[in-house]
């Protein structure tokens, strides 16, 4: 086994023992869908850390994510957060950006966010609020009441992010959330991602653009397969000179010659 | 606020702004105001115009009298339809056949007058009514035909928009996001809840064209005494039909995945709703029939026959409690079915899901 190809959980141990609380784990998942697309995948998330979670289609990255946030239900294994296993009540608290965009066409762009807001149980003044923050964030200002059908997919992506962040999640799990979205809202999207990790929160997304995994992310996963075939900080998985993407085309070539 | 009447408000409040919902109950007001004022439009007159020539007006109430010159210009006025008939002499001058109400009420007069003329006084026989008059009973067939027409165009198009709601929700995949922060019973609860408010509110609007209309057609004075109770139950049975065939279309619509499906996965509800609606016509006619008071205890068919049964006649008092215990006990068994089914459905995007696989599923 090469350094880099490990269970990334044991990169958690140079923490304070204090955080641990606000980890977010999967343990030994796997999941079939006739075929086995989860070949028991462990993957650990620190407070405060972004974890980008890399690898070809089809390698189950959505399906672990789908798993995470409840939405299907692993055949073996585990979802952990601050060391109990993942509940409904837990999950309210986390922000979820699908891989397939769904939300209220006829809704109007503030009213949706809010309206989210509410129902992960922010008050109206807390979800206005918050709903304005992020509209004036996210660029969509001037859209605020007009309707999701009427705006650009790149905007309503927008929107679809401001509802994964309006009710400040403890968790962030986002589906590739950087897809569709111009380099000024990449930036955006980033420094806001990077903002929500500092106040301690974990940060998991999936992406294909391994550069700008590379920048923003502190450690990251590259699964293939449906295993974990390399993980660890930006930093170790490049110590031995390589960029992501060479460490990430070995990994998935690697697998498929087994 | 609670989850679910988060969802019951946002339900409220986007199909309340529709265009769809305005016209909507605009062409229900026009409809039901319209057949309100019908058969003040088509029936006979209350009063009529008649006319002589060379002889006086006879006693008849509610009559108004014109005097003609001659046969010539009454004959005028009469094709012109200005005037019903024209006395002339002996002659009763009338265009095509006498309307016989008016031939009778004519007779009588002219005879009351001879005999008046002679010497003698003779007194009227007073009818006294100890039923509904014909008039009533007319009267109560035509609201009774109102609450079919409602009842079934709202029992059909509120749960359809519950069902169009749960296959945008499954569609787009929003309910993977809800999901995250609502249970499944909040969603569905929250859904059938506002759109039912929807449908009270249309059926609310309804109610007042009626009442209006009656009032301002006179038709008012006709209605049965028991009115306010019938439009009560029409409101309890609409509540009732509805729970039942929104947890219905909600379980069929969490089938499907696109709107354009959403059609023909509603067919078995639409075909209940369709017999319930024959029967219901049928009751119309004949609302005592072994027919109509079978199926008025059976649900969900009761939902509709029955109200139009006490619309149209007056049924027993057990009859409605049988009915009414057996219909909520529906309404609840299919609640919790229908929640089962679209719990398990509404998140297996894709192709068609069938019931079987998703009844069996644990």
């Amino acid at each position: 086994m090469s350094p880099e190809v490990a269970d990334i959980g044991v990169y958690c141990c140079h923490l304070p023992l204090g955080t641990l609380g606000g980890m977010l784990e999967t343990v030994e998942l796997r999941k079939s869908f006739g075929r086995p697309v989860l070949d028991g995948v462990s993957l650990a998330v620190r407070p405060g850390e972004v974890f980008g979670f890399v690898g070809a289609n089809g390698a189950g990255k959505t399906t672990t994510m789908r798993i995470v946030m409840g939405v299907l239900t692993p055949d073996g294994g585990e979802v952990r957060w601050q060391g109990e296993p993942l509940d409904f009540a837990a999950r309210r608290t986390f922000g979820y950006l699908p891989e397939e965009r769904g939300l209220y066409q006829k809704m109007r762009v503030a009213e949706q966010i809010t309206y989210f807001g509410r129902l992960h149980g922010l008050t109206p003044q807390a979800a206005a609020r918050a709903t304005g923050a992020l509209v004036e964030r996210l660029g969509l200002a001037e859209r605020a009441n007009e309707t999701v059908q009427a705006l650009s997919l790149g905007n309503q992506q927008r929107v679809q992010l401001a509802v994964a962040l309006v009710h400040d999640p403890a968790v962030l799990v986002l589906d590739e959330p950087f897809s569709g979205l111009d380099p000024l809202a990449v930036d955006a999207l980033g420094e806001v991602l990077r903002e929500r990790a500092r106040g301690g929160v974990p940060v998991i997304f999936s992406s294909h653009q391994l550069e700008l995994v590379e920048r923003l992310c502190d450690s990251v996963g590259i699964i293939a397969n449906g295993r974990i075939v390399a993980g660890g900080t930006v930093d170790e998985l490049r110590a031995g000179g390589r960029t992501l993407t060479e460490i990430f085309r070995q990994a998935a070539m690697g697998e498929a010659a087994k | 606020m609670n989850a679910l009447l988060l969802v019951a408000r946002r339900e409220i409040v986007a199909q309340v702004r529709t265009r769809a919902f305005a016209i909507g109950l605009a062409v229900m007001v026009l409809l039901v105001g319209g057949a309100t004022f019908a058969p003040k439009l088509f029936g006979g007159p209350d009063s009529y115009a008649l006319g002589t020539v060379g002889t006086s007006a006879l006693q008849i109430q509610d009559a108004k009298w014109t005097t003609y010159r001659d046969e010539a210009s009454a004959t005028k006025a009469l094709k012109d339809g200005d005037v019903d008939a024209v006395i002339a002499g002996k002659k009763v001058l009338s265009n095509g056949e006498l309307d016989p109400k008016l031939d009778a009420l004519l007779q009588s007069a002219n005879a009351q007058a001879q005999i008046k003329a002679a010497g003698l006084t003779i007194t009227p026989l007073n009818v006294v009514s100890v039923g509904p008059g014909a008039d009533a009973e007319h009267t109560r067939r035509g609201l009774a035909f109102i609450v079919v027409l409602v009842l079934f165009m709202l029992i059909i198009s509120t749960p359809m928009m519950v069902a169009m709601g749960v296959v945008e929700e499954k569609g787009s995949r929003i309910v993977e996001i809800l999901f995250t922060t609502v249970r499944p019973w909040q969603l569905l609860g929250g859904k059938i809840l506002g759109l039912g408010a929807v449908g009270l509110i249309n059926l609310a609007g309804v109610i007042a064209a009626g009442l209006v209309a009656a009032t301002a057609s006179g038709l008012a004075a006709d209605l049965p005494p028991g009115l306010a109770g019938i439009v009560a139950g029409v409101v309890v049975w609409f509540i009732l039909g509805y729970t039942f065939f929104a947890a219905l279309a909600a379980a069929l619509g969490s089938l499907v995945s696109r709107q354009e499906e959403v059609g023909n996965a509603l067919a078995p509800m639409t075909t209940l709703i369709v017999v319930a609606y024959g029967v219901a016509f049928y009751a119309l006619g004949d609302p005592g029939s072994t027919v109509a008071r079978v199926v008025s205890l059976l649900p969900p068919f009761s939902a509709i026959v029955m109200p139009v049964r006490t619309a149209a006649a007056d049924v027993a008092l057990w009859e409605v409690a049988v009915s009414g215990v057996l219909l909520l006990a529906a309404v609840a068994g299919i609640v919790l079915l229908g929640a089962r089914i679209y719990e398990r459905a509404v998140l297996r995007t894709g192709a068609r899901v069938r019931i079987g696989d998703v009844l069996k599923s644990s």
